[in-house]
């Protein structure tokens, strides 16, 4: 396989997540406050301005996702903070004090995230959570680096999959979550934790494309 | 003595709680530590703030945690991971007010985590019970007074107290047993069906005993007699009110 992601790149990944987020605050809000409390888009714009302050230089993948991973898990305030923050913090901890990831240790760590969250959350796939776009993420992600496809081509079907999963959230009643209180009135709209993984999807793609800059 | 840790999205509501609660104890109390909002006036949890709490009140007892909703509990969990006390750390499963309240009596009390945990998870039924919409608490009842068994004491005493056996009268019973090798149960002799073991404060409020009610105060055990003279007693001086 070919290609791998470097601390560097996936500081920039960080960045273009924060960026695409706050693009993004309104929509995610919106969504949220279809089904749920709507805070979303503010809960990740604050959590990811703060990691972009405090993401700096790292040297090693473990010491820029535990620090990503903490300062989520404090900032954000809603379910999102502990959720997006254990996902971080088992992609540092999986992916150790290196210097840059293969396709294969990227997708060890990446699971080891949708591992975190599932158990945190303790969601299934069809509860109509973040949940609903990381499976299908990860599944297109080593797929493509099984075909034997470069990491940038694999990340890109990744988001691509990410993009299906959360749209295929719109038609599911909640089972996890603030939306769950709603009942059947919470199908007929998009899950904003799987929007949001969309977005940090498309950040990845575009990371590890690299020619384009932000 | 446990301690205990209260999380909320917001510190007003974790404050009021825990001052609701604090009413109905005396000097004797619980070390209590909230974890609530997010910082900077954010409604939300953050799981480094409960597992600091945690640590703060972390006793060789045990701790127990209240949440309120939704990230409350994801925070929790995630602090038991951060934390660095190592004492026993339970997560009630309770009503976030009523379990506040069960769980400070019965810490100030001395209760251990299982029957301070037990308690606080019983108050959805006893409040349901007390509401007649369903079914009998899930709080331990101590056995019915037909007991023919061995050393069975019994009192009778009238509650004289103008709202009845509310929350603060509770309260002090389920206090005052913890000094006693004994199980009592307090029934209303008129109804005797209506019985809630002493120790249970959740399952005392939710008989709604009024004024007036003449109470069948029935007791085993070694310190039995003191037990049911201790509670005749002070339901008879309306419980210190």
């Amino acid at each position: 396989m070919a290609g791998t992601a470097t601390v560097a790149q996936l500081v920039d990944w960080l960045h273009r997540f924060a960026a695409s987020v706050a693009e993004n605050q309104t929509y995610l809000t919106e969504l949220d406050s279809a089904i749920g409390d709507a805070d979303h888009g503010s809960n990740m714009t604050r959590g990811m301005n703060a990691v972009v302050e405090k993401a700096g230089d790292p040297s090693t993948v473990d010491a820029l996702f535990r620090t990503v991973g903490m300062t989520l898990v404090s900032t954000v305030g809603g379910a999102s903070g502990p959720l997006y923050g254990t996902f971080f913090l088992r992609i540092g901890t999986t992916a150790g004090a290196v210097g840059e990831l293969d396709g294969a240790a990227l997708s060890a760590a990446l699971r080891a995230g949708l591992a975190g969250v599932i158990q945190r959350g303790n969601a299934e796939p069809g509860d109509k959570t973040m949940v609903d776009a990381l499976t299908p993420a990860l599944d297109a992600l080593d797929a493509g680096l099984a075909a034997g496809d470069d990491l940038a081509t694999a990340a890109r079907a990744a988001a691509d999959a990410a993009a299906k999963g959360r749209d295929a959230t719109e038609p599911l009643v909640a089972r996890k979550g603030r939306a769950s209180y709603l009942g059947d009135r919470s199908a007929g709209h998009l899950d904003p934790g799987a929007t949001s993984t969309a977005l940090l999807f498309e950040a990845l793609a575009a990371a590890l494309a690299g020619a384009e800059t932000a | 003595m446990i301690g205990i840790v209260v999380v909320s999205h917001s510190p007003a509501l974790a404050e009021a709680a825990v001052a609701l609660a604090l009413q109905m104890t005396g000097d004797t109390r619980p070390r209590i530590a909230i974890a609530a909002g997010a910082g900077d006036g954010v409604i939300g949890t953050d799981a480094v703030r409960v597992a600091a709490a945690i640590d703060e009140v972390a006793s060789p007892d045990g701790v127990l945690v209240f949440m309120d909703l939704g990230s409350a509990v994801l925070s929790t969990t995630m602090a038991l991971e951060f934390r660095e006390s190592t004492v026993e750390v339970r997560l009630s499963s309770a009503p976030f007010v009523e379990g506040i309240v069960a769980g400070v009596v019965l810490a100030a009390a001395g209760a251990g985590l299982d029957e301070a945990d037990r308690e606080a998870a019983s108050a959805m039924a006893a409040k349901n019970a007390q509401l007649g919409s369903a079914g009998p608490p899930a709080a331990p009842q101590a056995a019915p007074a037909t007991a023919s068994a061995t050393g069975e004491v019994v009192a009778e005493a009238t509650i004289v107290n103008d709202v009845g056996l509310h929350a603060r009268p509770a309260s002090v019973i389920v206090a005052s047993m913890a000094a006693f090798d004994a199980s009592v149960t307090i029934a209303d002799a008129d109804d005797p069906k209506r019985a809630a073991s002493a120790s249970s404060l959740l399952a005392l409020m939710g008989l709604a005993l009024g004024k007036g009610t003449r109470l069948r105060i029935s007791g085993t055990g070694p310190d039995a007699a003191a037990a049911v003279e201790s509670v005749r007693a002070m339901t008879a001086d309306g419980y210190g009110e």
